[in-house]
């Protein structure tokens, strides 16, 4: 792949972020695993809790429902109490009235005795009134057998209540027993609120620690994303270099043929070149030796054209003294002619051959003049041909030394070509080479440019992933911030479920104390039941005794019926009979007045029992109280606890999602590691997050190489 | 009537001096000398350039160049000492040549042109034309006047 420094650098950069990333990843989902776990522990914890709660519930409405019966039994009892008490009332109303009946029996029998005389026509008044009394008698005996039939089921009720009583005691021990259960689990259950408690805060410390490592990670997640984006925007740059580098390389191809081309026209050209110079040195060598001929030749000429000169001027000077004496002619000639004048006529023929001579000596000087214009210019000739001769000499030595120099430059151009030839063989060679190496090149920069297509294209994806990491990171933070204010719930509520505990404990407390309480009530109620019972049974027995007594009374009543009956027959024995009667009156007047004391007893007792009733009724109602608070406590902790389960599911949904998401961003952060490593990218991902093979998210073992280590188990890593 | 007057006129020595031709008469021309050697002599008057000594006599040597004004030139072959006398005195003229006689028809002479008569006038005595050159006749008398200051010793 193409990449310039830069992309490397910030590829590399990304690639350890990502490694933090995973790394980080990693941590938290070792940490939202403990919190997981922390958080199972808390729903299992919350569940016993909230089981034992609903045991506590459970117990509670046992305990309210038996307190419910133990106060409906009292009620009952209270109620039988009171119809005892009415009853003996009744008993003690009847009594009295039977205490008056008696004492009107007894008043009666003295009337009887006193109108013993009136017996006969009282007898039937006695008769009608014993069977009165005997109706009576029976009503009592009725009365009596029903109060005895009261006072059985009096005594049942007693028993009953006894019974229940005991129940309520053992019941009120178990429910001493269960109150210290219930305090020890109370206890226990505030120890374990405790705990949980302080693991809460530890996983609210965690959690915030989480949250922040969640920032860190999700800013690290940012950064990676805007990384990735400038990875992307970078890969797109190395795209658009990659395809400027696809078509620079073909138009290298080209050049390279064309340079190739070139070398092989180059290397025909020097070593033409060299022919050529090698020709040209041997020119040069041939002008050389032209030149040192010129030389010579010019020399030669050169000392010809002195000689020449010479030679002219020797004329010169052979024509000066021709023309001097033309000259001197011509001026002897005019001197003649001038003679020649003055002597008039015999000078004339001498004026003529003065004339003569002046003409020849005229010819003669135009001829030497010409001659001397001739010499003059050949003088001129001359000079210019010396001149021009020494020109050539020097020239010719200029030629000649240009010439030598030129040979050496020669040799030098003929080493220089050579040289070049060489070097464009080997440009030549180096061409064709970098021919195929530019088709290497070509084919490289074009899978080159598919690649970095690719890497784009990925890379395009992964700005897409990064987003939907970053996107998973925001959701991390807020799922994280979620967790954190719920573990702050958590908290709240564990410190609330601490008071709620501490109040149960002391509530617990109360509770043993009251059950205490109870059970010393139980006790008391219990003794209250005893003699109640024993007070029972000797009302029983009192009963029995009335029974027996009324029964005797009965009997007697029968018997004075049969008296009285006898009486008509045998009111003689009335006298006696009425002293037996009167004894027996006495005898019934104390044993009503045993049976208005023992009804008295009765009464005591029955208020006794009454109060203990009403003890009982008010302890029950404390207890139902106590118990009502203690289940509307109860069931306040029922509550909690559920609110405590669901926030702790909540939680625990909250982790797991987080932990997805962490393995999901682990996986991502491998993913991207693995492209960026120029790896193929794997096979295409669920949504949010899940594993490459869309399985939730499994523990990774605690004991794997620490975050700076770097491994994760989503991902390969290089170093 | 001599030889130097008949009827084509008298004879007359050309000579050349800056590019024009001057004529003298025959008669006043003893001979023509190659100027060999030139005595300068001190205080000589201006255009006299020394003495010459030409058939046992001491001759003034006057260029007629400095006389007339023209630029001086150096000598050469063709360089005459026109050596003319007019009665006692002798008078040696430096021309630049002297290679022509001629002889000229006293009728053909035209006086010299009125406005120059001035100046020219005391050396020209008249201008004669051929051809394609006017030759100027030359009048020696102011000439010999000037070169009066000049006494020699062999005038006797």
């Amino acid at each position: 792949m193409i990449t310039t420094e830069t992309d490397e650098q910030t590829l590399s950069a990304t690639l350890q972020s990502l490694r933090s990333i995973g790394s980080r990843a990693a941590a938290i989902q070792r940490i939202a695993d403990e919190v997981s776990d922390g958080a199972e522990e808390q729903v299992s914890s919350l569940d016993s809790a909230l089981s034992s709660a609903n045991e506590m519930a459970a117990s509670l409405k046992e305990t309210a429902a038996q307190a419910e019966r133990v106060s409906n039994a009292s009620e009952r009892t209270v109620s039988s109490i009171n119809e005892t008490a009415a009853a003996i009332e009744q008993v003690t109303a009847n009594n009295t009235n039977l205490t008056a009946s008696i004492s009107e029996t007894a008043s009666a029998i003295e009337e009887i005795s006193a109108s013993i005389e009136n017996v006969s026509n009282s007898a039937n008044e006695m008769s009608s009134s014993a069977t009165e009394t005997t109706a009576a008698m029976n009503e009592i005996a009725a009365s009596i057998r029903s109060v005895k039939d009261d006072t059985e089921s009096l005594s049942t009720s007693v028993t009953e209540t006894a019974a229940a009583a005991e129940e309520l005691s053992r019941s009120a021990k178990g429910l001493t027993t269960n109150a210290d259960d219930l305090s020890v689990a109370a206890e226990e259950t505030s120890a374990a609120i405790n705990e949980m408690a302080a693991s809460i805060e530890e996983v609210t410390a965690m959690s915030e620690n989480l949250a922040g490592n969640v920032e860190e990670v999700a800013s690290a997640i940012e950064q990676t994303s805007r990384s990735i984006e400038t990875v992307a925007q970078n890969s797109s740059r190395i795209n658009e270099s990659a395809v400027a580098a696809a078509a620079s390389s073909h138009e290298m191809d080209r050049s390279i043929r064309s340079v190739a081309t070139m070398a092989r026209d180059a290397s025909d050209i020097t070593k033409r070149l060299a022919r050529e110079t090698e020709e040209g040195g041997s020119k040069a060598q041939r002008s050389i030796e032209g030149t040192s001929r010129i030389r010579d030749s010019m020399q030669q000429s050169a000392a010809v054209i002195k000689e020449m000169s010479r030679r002219s001027n020797e004329i010169g000077g052979i024509v000066d003294t021709i023309n001097t004496i033309a000259e001197r002619t011509n001026m002897l000639s005019l001197n003649a002619s001038i003679e020649a004048a003055r002597a008039g006529d015999a000078g004339r023929g001498f004026a003529v051959v003065a004339e003569e001579i002046r003409n020849l000596a005229e010819r003669s000087a135009r001829a030497t003049a010409d001659i001397s214009k001739i010499i003059q210019g050949l003088q001129e000739s001359l000079q210019e041909a010396v001149s021009t001769s020494n020109e050539g000499v020097r020239i010719a030595d200029e030629s000649g030394r240009l010439a030598e120099e030129g040979m050496t430059g020669l040799e030098k151009i003929l080493a220089g070509v050579r040289d070049a030839a060489l070097i464009v063989d080997q440009i030549s060679r180096a061409a064709e080479e970098q021919i195929t190496a530019g088709q290497t090149v070509v084919r490289a920069v074009e899978s080159t440019a598919a690649l970095s297509k690719e890497v784009s294209a990925a890379t395009g994806e992964q700005s897409a992933a990064a987003q939907t990491i970053v996107q998973s990171a925001t959701g991390m933070r807020r799922t994280t911030r979620e967790v954190v204010k719920a573990m702050n719930e958590q908290g709240r509520a564990t410190r609330e479920i601490i008071k709620a505990a501490q109040s149960t404990t002391t509530v617990a407390n109360q509770v043993r104390k009251a059950t205490a309480e109870q059970a010393s009530s139980a006790a008391q109620m219990l003794q209250a039941v005893d003699s109640m019972r024993r007070g029972v049974i000797s009302t029983n027995r009192a009963l029995v005794e009335q029974s027996s007594a009324s029964d005797q009374v009965s009997k007697e009543a029968e018997r004075l019926t049969s008296i009285i009956s006898t009486v008509t027959r045998a009111m003689a024995e009335q006298a006696t009979a009425s002293k037996q009667i009167t004894v027996s009156v006495g005898h019934m007047r104390l044993q009503s007045l045993e049976v208005s004391r023992a009804m008295e007893e009765q009464s005591r007792a029955m208020r006794e029992m009454t109060g203990a009733s009403a003890d009982v009724s008010t302890q029950v109602r404390m207890i139902t109280r106590a118990n009502t608070e203690q289940a509307s406590a109860s069931e306040n902790i029922l509550e909690m606890i559920r609110g405590i389960r669901q926030v702790a599911e909540r939680n625990k949904i909250g982790v797991e999602a987080t932990l997805t998401e962490t393995i999901g961003l682990a996986a991502d952060a491998g993913e991207i590691s693995r492209i960026l490593e120029g790896g193929k990218p794997s096979a295409r991902r669920g949504k949010n997050g899940r594993g490459r093979n869309g399985q939730k998210a499994e523990k990774p073992k605690p004991a794997d190489g620490n975050a700076q280590s770097g491994s994760t188990e989503t991902g390969p890593m290089i170093d | 009537m001599t030889l130097l007057e008949n009827d084509m006129g008298e004879t007359f020595v050309l000579f050349e001096l800056a590019g024009t031709t001057y004529a003298v008469p025959s008669a006043d021309v003893r001979q023509l000398e190659m100027i060999e050697h030139i005595t300068p002599v001190p205080n000589a008057p201006d255009a006299v350039e020394g003495v010459v000594f030409s058939r046992g006599q001491v001759i003034p040597a006057l260029s007629l160049r400095r006389r007339f004004g023209f630029p001086k030139v150096d000598y050469d072959l063709r360089s005459r000492l026109v050596v003319v006398s007019v009665g006692e005195r002798s008078l040696g003229l430096i021309v630049d040549s002297a290679r022509e006689f001629k002889r000229i028809p006293p009728g053909s002479i035209s006086p010299p042109p009125e406005t120059i008569a001035e100046t020219t006038g005391k050396y020209i005595s008249g201008i004669f034309s051929e051809d394609d050159r006017l030759i100027l006749i030359l009048d020696l008398t102011e000439l010999i006047a000037n070169g009066d200051e000049i006494q020699t010793e062999s005038n006797s």
